[in-house]
């Protein structure tokens, strides 16, 4: 085996995984704040790789793009708190079992809404930068090539990881967002109106998420419907790696998960080249249940 | 006190079955038709005794569609014998088969939901997600390897000589499909569905008022891929191969969304909810084609906000005259 | 007290919670067809103690003997079947379940389950329904049942399961005078008739000084006193214990100006 190829393809797997990492931090949050799982997640993502690409469409720009995903994130958390989430766990103080199932149900009906949305404009064909990406060189490392866009979505994962994380260290709304995830009766008994959090996290949750859409769009080159079907699952596992509602332990779990991909996919590679692909995505899903089962509070995150 | 009454339920049940045959007898559509409600009613009846009766909801239920698919195609592609016999004796041979693919499901669902039934609520379903996935990748690894020349991306279709005709298909759903619907009733009026409602409703109280509780999770998770697996093989069939799309989340959503319009936790309510599901998919999908499952989307997220309860959820707390609902629609 | 009088043995339990000791080296026996009373201030470790003789915690040391038994460790629904029934402090209702359902649950699974067939369950379900007083409501859904019916209910659940032992949680918490006294006239009128035995946790001192025939009371953990019931409320220990909680401890002092 060469171990050369293993190292590289390992690192190509990092690179990958800081921007997964980035692109579950929407769903860690609303995931540790108030149960819900965005079954959405998928959707919301390349919603914000498809408006990037629209809006690149109209001005040539595609940090434009970027800033406009962001906008329209928020401002869809915001309608999605109050369309779906606000009846089942707004004034909740204790989410059950039930309610969790509803929420699931709600944000999956949102997402074959989405979805079918997709395909009715979009259809299966790529979009994405165009002649842009052309213009955009490669830069060597070493023995590695590595594309200029897959750097850049790096950066800004990282950028914007450390700035979430300090966000909910440092400031008072951030603090508040943190007290009701671990305990929104006694955050309420201090005086924090946990709707009004509820509300918040839901608006920074997807409007990260749409956020990244951009991100997976550098690294991917360019959008289809089944992108989703492909960061959506990998988004969960990432959460359950680095423990709910933990936005450094997303980007720990999006790192392992890239590094145990891209090992894998080295190691089969050796052997045979066209399992390579499924087989290091088997590898991943199957860590997902076992720390499921063992460690359900998640590598980094504190015991429920 | 309302025993006459309570037989409605049956009724109904022997009605849609008898419809099912007076339309195939009288050729008042295709076989396709039929067979693709019966598809919708199959796998909506199977993921019920799981979620509907113990309340899990398995999200990565597909899983045992896709792998009953499989096992059933690959089987008779690669043993004769197996092509015999899914041949004979007008769709009880092809039905056989499809016990092998139901056998390979329920022996995963057993295996995984020895470990995976610990999870409740959404660890559960996300864990169903994953195992989903899992097993997807492994066949798209796996199954390209069996035959390099044919499988090329994990499709693997029927050759001419190993395709069954439509009647015979028929009859195997057919006779699934009754038996399926025979094992949630009893499932609805036995211990067994007794101990796993109270599952349901609160899993720490039913243990300890005896339902072995981990015991009667298994053995629902199992029978659900039992009869999910057997479906997948015969639709695999009908479809004259397999590829990875059956273990699409799409296949899992329309399972639990059917069983969402009709009504958890009830006989009649998954069968309604794929008789609705079915016309509604068709009604929109003529009318509004390309948004059609944008509004089924609207129309889920309705249902989950304002009627929770589905259907017969919703007619079962009403009276007419002196006759509960609740009672006649058990 | 020969053997075959004794029906519970517990022996020297421990359960630890981390560092936290909930019970520690709790020895006691009960006979049949005996009703005893489980005391002490709140975070004593009662409920824990149930949870260990119902198998829903393993004890770190210690045994619990059970009709000659040794139960120790095993999972709930086993003990269940082999005749231990408990209700819960806190109800624990099926609530989208009809009150003849809930009751059926306790039937079908209790200490004859897979022998009771689904009739016969209606008609044992039915029976303890009417034991407390629930018959009229078999039909609707235990979620309309207020507090009182609520823990009515699942008295009828647990003596649906046919136990030999029964352990009654807090039954009377949280009820009014009357319904106290109507729930102690149940408590023992299905004692007598099915030749059950009792113990009962319960804060409501009159309650539980009238119907035990012996008391144990525990504190942190520990046993700290055991006897008939006019014993336990002259023990200054038992006292000091509860003064901690001065309401309780003014109705030993009451009970004991009364007597």
């Amino acid at each position: 085996m060469d171990i050369s190829l293993l190292i590289i393809s390992s690192i190509y797997g990092l690179f990958w995984g800081a921007i997964l990492g980035f692109a579950a931090v929407g769903l860690t949050l609303l995931w540790g704040v108030m149960k819900v799982v965005n079954l959405a997640q998928g959707e919301m993502i390349i919603l914000g790789s498809y408006v990037a690409v629209i809006i690149f469409a109209m001005v040539y720009n595609p940090f434009a793009g970027a800033i406009v995903a962001l906008l329209l994130g928020l401002f869809a958390g915001f309608l999605v708190y109050w369309a779906l989430l606000h009846k089942l766990v707004g004034k909740v103080e204790k989410i059950t079992l039930k309610i969790e199932m509803s929420t699931l149900l709600a944000m999956f009906s949102l997402s074959i809404a989405l979805m079918n949305f997709y395909y009715f404009i979009f259809g299966d064909e790529p979009r994405g930068f165009g002649l842009w990406n052309i213009g955009i060189s490669n830069i060597k490392l070493g023995a590695m090539t590595v594309r200029t866009n897959v750097l850049l979505a790096d950066v800004l994962s990282i950028v914007s990881i450390v700035v979430v994380y300090l966000f909910l260290e440092r400031t008072i709304l951030g603090k508040s967002i943190r007290a009701v995830m671990q305990d929104a009766q006694a955050a309420s008994l201090v005086g924090i109106d946990p709707v009004k959090i509820k509300m918040l996290t839901a608006v920074l949750g997807i409007g990260l998420t749409t956020f990244s859409g951009f991100m997976v769009l550098l690294y991917e080159s360019a959008v289809t419907p089944d992108i989703a079907h492909k960061y959506a699952p990998l988004s969960f596992v990432i959460v359950v790696l680095g423990g709910l509602g933990s936005v450094i332990g997303a980007l720990i779990g999006g790192l392992i998960i890239g590094l145990v991909y891209g090992l894998s996919k080295g190691i089969v590679t050796f052997y045979n080249a066209k399992m390579s692909d499924p087989v290091a995505l088997a590898v991943v899903f199957v860590i997902l249940i076992v720390i499921l089962l063992v460690k359900p509070e998640g590598l980094f995150g504190r015991k429920r | 006190m309302l025993k006459e009454f309570r037989s409605v339920t049956l009724g109904i049940i022997i009605a849609i079955i008898v419809a099912i045959l007076v339309a195939r007898v009288l050729h008042l559509t295709t076989l396709d038709t039929l067979m693709t409600i019966m598809y919708f009613m199959g796998i909506a009846l199977s993921l019920n005794i799981i979620m509907g009766f113990a309340g899990y909801v398995s999200f990565g239920h597909a899983v045992f569609l896709g792998l009953g698919g499989y096992v059933y195609i690959l089987l008779v592609y690669f043993l004769e014998p197996l092509n015999q016999l899914q041949r004979a004796g007008f769709g009880i041979g092809a039905l056989l088969v499809s016990v092998i693919a139901g056998l390979a499901a329920a022996a995963l669902a057993a295996t995984v939901g020895a470990a995976v039934l610990r999870l409740r609520g959404a660890f559960f379903a996300i864990a169903t997600i994953g195992l989903d996935f899992t097993i997807l990748y492994l066949m798209k690894a796996i199954v390209p390897e069996l035959n390099p020349d044919q499988f090329f991306g994990g499709q693997v279709i029927l050759p001419a000589d190993r395709i069954v005709d439509k009647e015979t298909i028929f009859n195997a759903f057919f006779i699934a499909t009754v038996v399926l619907i025979a094992v949630n009733y009893y499932i609805r009026k036995s211990p067994f569905g007794m101990g796993l409602t109270a599952i349901k409703e609160d899993e720490d109280a039913a243990e300890v008022l005896g339902v072995p509780t981990t015991l009667f999770k298994i053995l629902a998770f199992s029978l659900a891929a039992f009869f999910t697996g057997m479906i997948g093989a015969l639709f695999s069939l009908n479809g004259g191969g397999v590829d990875e799309t059956l273990f699409g989340l799409n296949h899992s959503i329309d399972m639990i969304v059917m069983i969402v319009i009709g009504g958890l936790g009830t006989v009649l309510g998954p069968i309604i909810g794929s008789l609705i599901y079915y016309e509604l998919y068709d009604l929109l999908l003529v009318h509004y084609p390309g948004v059609n499952l944008i509004i089924l989307g609207v129309i889920v997220a309705i249902m989950v906000l304002f009627f929770p309860e589905g259907l017969i959820g919703i007619l079962r707390r009403y009276k007419i005259g002196n006759v509960r609902l609740r009672d006649i629609l058990e | 007290m020969s053997s075959s009088d004794v029906i519970l043995i517990v022996d020297n339990v421990t359960k630890r919670f981390g560092g936290l000791v909930a019970n520690s080296r709790v020895s006691f026996q009960l006979k049949r067809g005996e009703i005893l009373g489980l005391i002490g201030p709140n975070g004593a470790g009662k409920t824990t103690l149930f949870n260990v003789i119902t198998g829903v915690y393993k004890p770190d040391e210690g045994k619990v003997i059970f009709k000659g038994e040794d139960i120790t460790g095993k999972p709930p629904h086993e003990i269940t079947r082999k005749g231990i029934a408990k209700t819960h402090q806190i109800v624990k209702p099926f609530n989208d379940m009809t009150v003849l359902e809930n009751a059926m649950v306790g039937a079908l699974f209790g200490k004859r389950a897979r022998q009771v067939a689904m009739e016969e369950a209606r008609e044992i379900a039915m029976d303890s329904l009417k034991l407390v007083g629930l018959d009229a409501f078999s039909d609707e859904f235990a979620a309309k049942l207020n507090l009182h019916q609520k823990k009515m209910l699942e008295l009828a659940r647990a003596l649906s399961a046919e136990p030999d032992l029964l352990l009654l949680d807090e039954v009377l918490a949280g009820l009014n005078p009357k319904e106290i006294e109507e729930s102690l006239e149940i408590i023992r009128k299905v004692k007598d008739e099915r030749n059950l035995s009792v113990i009962m946790i319960e804060h409501v001192m009159h309650a539980v000084m009238n119907i035990s025939d012996r008391i144990v009371v525990l504190h942190y953990g520990r046993k700290i006193a055991e006897g008939i019931p006019e014993e336990i409320a002259n023990n200054p220990e038992v006292i000091t214990a509860y003064l901690g909680e001065p309401e309780l401890a003014l109705k030993f002092v009451k009970r004991r100006v009364t007597k």
